[in-house]
């Protein structure tokens, strides 16, 4: 009965607005579409993205939704294959003898949309740019390994003695080096990311100057080009075409339409009725839905997320500085349970600190850690004195939908091991950052990493070297610095891993953060494409997408 | 009457000023660093933030900022976002969306709830007006969120499915004046209600007043009476009313806007309140403020249209 008469209410409010809409909405709003609204080619190739945070520049763009339409305008010197490892895309070769000075050489075919040829010196020109402090990239940080970082980046107050990277020498037309500060084996790895890009020598308007408006319309020599400016902060699609000089050939696809939402929900409604083809990311509430309608055109697979909970184990509560306590309160956390019910689905159960997206992941590494006993972690808990350490207290950021599973986890601990837990929600994550930094926090955390390259190397050293940038805990061991140093002067990626493995290991043992879920994409697309692949960086392969 | 406009623009000075600082205070006094939402999750380079601090004032006291800000202003110009984007672009397309929405649910307002506050008016007792008096009881309570995601859903995706063709867009400004009919409408909703209820009352108030009734006993015809005479004088609350709501819709578009995802200032006014960007969120609530002040200066003046007895000086 209710249903009914709410299904009246809905007709009736339809055919008002109908109504409404045939009579008075026409003498209401003539202007027709606003200026601002983009409209797309017909035909393209629709893909929801968030509204990049900077204009289209890939050494100032470290967020997702800018690089995937980078990853449409530009190819990088590397690319990523099904198994996670790099493969040359714009580059020959790059090769190295003591993973310290390297030599990319670079294949002739490549063109930038403009025709100008891609040159080494391409890649030079935006490397220095990019890693220059006065220009303000977001991407900076990337260029810290190379020699000569320091001199362009010298400090707050201090002015800078260089305006040219020290470490790139130009060889010939295809050919440049790269001296590092340090050895890397790893350092290839890093190389597809979009901060990696080159820039054509269009961008610049004198040396060491981008072009104002070269975000707006960039020129890059990748399978799509710009079809028209974008506006930032009014367009509200960014419309690109294909490329037909492309030197890998065409894509099957005539254009490409990035479309902004600024909410998830909606973007799954248009994905539904069909003005949208492609979303790498779904509400998580559409995931059940999502599942049965689109079948297989439902994509599920890894991403390159690690969430944790952390202890700073240098200044924190009695509990955060033990390592048993911290070992018990991990094996008192029904992963399983959280991710299936709480996140729906859409995270896995966490057993290890490299992520399942890079080579050098190895299943189930943390063993009994990360295996939910209870009966085991009460013992661990009692023996080492857990009980008398007062509550234990997780800070989250209330802001970022923590709430739940932080709750569970207090819920599995208090059942569990029999202590008090508070839950401690704080406005903003930086808030719980800036108080570790000045050592005013004493509990434990919430965290997360999100990669910066497919390398172990990204999983470790930011997080746990010493005194590293993102080291939150306060973890500091020198064998484990040791083996990562070990890992990055190894002659080959393979032999580094082995390395990173160890140190891997030692984390494992000692457990400053402990690892409780990966992130997973969950992205669905319409009927109207097909063959869709989404990359660990979670974008998408536009050049293979196909018309269905 | 050109005095009275003037005068009344001009003690829309001191008001503006007012507002400002007071939005400007309000968002400085927000804790957290500013910058650090850039970085998001990650910690902000300190050399990239010294940098900002410097080019933004941020170290400055709260007054020398305000001092900082009016005079960019007073040069044309609105500040740029802590991400480099100027605040005018922002507003350029924006603002249109925006009042285009808030236009289009005005109008709905107007035809549907006066439409239907005439008809119960006339209907007093009668099923109709109590149908329509539930109905806007409905309107009231169900939340924005709720109507506007509904509507969405049935008109926007599964009409289309079941036509084959959109005749609702679910999302976007892509459609042109077709794409604000649902959010407008989903905006309006609560109005409407309270449009249809206001004039149901004014308008059987008038109807009981003297010179209706002397008005019908001399004969004349019963739609001019109507037309002429009643309707003409209940629409002076109905003007306040309306004058008001553009301001309340401009500023409340929030979720309409988010669900529907127009660009417009509405879900700008919450992203910037949230990454503290101060400029813009200043920015907005001055014009924003500033449509309030003509929207209840357009209402006075539509007073004297109405009733002519009304004089300004």
């Amino acid at each position: 009965m209710r249903v009914t008469k709410g299904a009246q209410i809905v007709v009736g409010t339809a055919l008002l607005a109908l109504a409404v809409a045939a009579c008075g909405g026409g003498g209401g709003d003539t202007s027709g579409a606003g200026s601002s609204a983009g409209t797309g080619a017909a035909g393209a190739v629709r893909v929801e993205i968030a509204e990049p945070q900077h204009d289209l520049i890939p050494g100032n763009t470290t967020e997702t939704s800018g690089a995937e339409v980078l990853n449409a305008l530009f190819v990088g010197l590397v690319d990523y294959d099904a198994d996670k490892k790099p493969y040359n895309r714009v580059a020959e070769s790059i090769e190295s003898e003591d993973s310290k000075t390297w030599t990319i050489k670079l294949k002739t075919t490549y063109k930038w949309h403009n025709g100008e040829p891609v040159v080494a010196q391409n890649f030079v020109d935006s490397w220095n740019y990019t890693a220059n402090g006065a220009n303000a990239q977001e991407g900076n940080y990337f260029f810290g390994s190379i020699a000569g970082y320091d001199e362009l980046n010298p400090g707050e107050g201090k002015t800078a003695s260089a305006t040219t990277l020290s470490g790139l020498k130009v060889v010939d037309d295809t050919t440049f080096t790269v001296e590092l500060k340090n050895p890397f084996s790893g350092f290839p790895t890093m190389l597809g990311y979009t901060a990696f890009y080159g820039l054509p020598k269009a961008a610049f308007e004198s040396e060491g100057k981008l072009k104002a408006d070269f975000g707006s319309n960039p020129v890059g020599n990748g399978p799509f080009k710009m079809s028209k400016p974008w506006k930032r902060g009014s367009d509200q699609t960014i419309s690109t075409v294909r490329n037909d000089d492309f030197s890998e050939g065409k894509a099957k696809i005539d254009a490409v339409d990035f479309k902004i939402y600024t909410d998830l929900n909606t973007a799954f409604n248009d994905l539904r009725a069909g003005n949208l083809d492609i979303m790498d990311q779904l509400p998580a509430e559409a995931i059940s839905t999502a599942k049965n309608e689109f079948g297989d055109r439902y994509i599920e697979q890894p991403s390159s997320g690690v969430g944790y909970i952390g202890f700073p184990i240098k200044n924190g509560a009695d509990y955060a500085k033990n390592k048993d306590i911290r070992k018990a309160i991990s094996m008192a956390i029904d992963r399983k349970t959280i991710t299936e019910t709480v996140f729906s689905g859409t995270r896995v159960p966490a057993d290890d600190f490299i992520s399942p997206v890079v080579s050098g992941y190895r299943q189930g590494a943390c063993g009994e850690a990360c295996t939910y006993d209870p009966a085991k972690a009460k013992e661990l808990f009692t023996s080492a004195g857990g009980a008398s350490m007062g509550p234990i207290e997780i800070g989250y950021n209330a802001d970022g939908g923590h709430k739940e599973w932080i709750e569970a986890v207090a819920n599995n601990l208090r059942t569990n091991l029999g202590v008090e837990v508070t839950p401690k929600p704080v406005e903003k994550f930086a808030t719980i950052l800036d108080d570790l930094g000045a050592k005013k926090w004493s509990g434990s955390f919430r965290m997360a990493w999100i990669m910066d390259y497919p390398s172990p190397e990204n999983y470790l050293r930011p997080i746990f070297g010493s005194g590293a940038s993102s080291n939150y805990s306060g973890y500091a061991d020198k064998k484990f610095d040791d083996l990562l140093t070990q890992g990055d002067s190894a002659s080959s990626i393979e032999e580094g891993i082995k390395f990173y493995q160890q140190a891997d290991d030692l984390l494992l043992q000692e457990m400053p953060y402990i690892p409780v879920y990966f992130y997973q994409t969950n992205g669905a697309y319409s009927n109207h494409v097909k063959n869709v692949k989404i990359d660990p960086f979670e974008r998408i392969d536009l050049f293979n997408v196909e018309k269905a | 009457m050109g005095r009275y406009v003037i005068r009344r623009l001009l003690q829309a000075i001191p008001v503006l000023v007012g507002t400002t600082f007071l939005i400007f205070a309000i968002v400085y006094a927000l804790p957290g660093d500013p910058l650090q939402a850039l970085a998001g999750e990650k910690r902000v380079d300190p050399v990239f933030a010294a940098a900002l601090r410097e080019q933004f004032h941020l170290n400055d006291p709260l007054i020398v900022r305000y001092g900082y800000y009016v005079r960019d202003i007073l040069s044309g110009d609105f500040g740029t976002t802590f991400r480099g984007l100027p605040v005018s672009t922002i507003f350029e397309g924006k603002f249109v969306v925006t009042f285009k929405l808030a236009m289009t649910a005005l109008i709905f307002e107007a035809i549907i709830g006066v439409g239907l506050g005439f008809w119960a008016a006339l209907r007093r007792g009668k099923w109709e007006d109590k149908a329509i008096l539930a109905w806007t009881l409905l309107l009231v309570s169900i939340p924005t969120l709720v109507s506007g995601f509904v509507l969405q859903l049935v008109l926007g995706v599964s009409l289309k499915k079941a036509l084959g063709f959109g005749l609702f867009p679910v999302a976007g400004v892509q459609d042109g004046w077709r794409s604000y009919l649902l959010p407008g409408f989903v905006l309006a909703t609560v109005s409407i209600a309270y449009l249809t209820r206001l004039t149901r009352t004014s308008l059987m108030e008038t109807l009981r007043a003297d010179y209706v009734r002397t008005a019908v006993a001399k004969g004349m015809p019963r739609r001019r009476v109507l037309g002429r005479h009643a309707l003409r004088n209940s629409l002076i609350p109905l003007v306040t009313y309306l004058g008001a709501d553009l301001g309340t819709l401009m500023g409340g578009a929030v979720i309409t806007e988010t669900i529907f995802n127009l660009p417009g200032i509405g879900q700008q006014l919450f992203q910037s309140v949230y990454l503290r960007e101060n400029d813009v969120v200043v920015g907005i609530v001055t014009v924003l403020v500033l449509i309030y002040i003509l929207a209840n200066l357009v209402v006075d003046l539509l007073y004297a249209v109405l009733d002519p007895r009304i004089r300004y000086e």
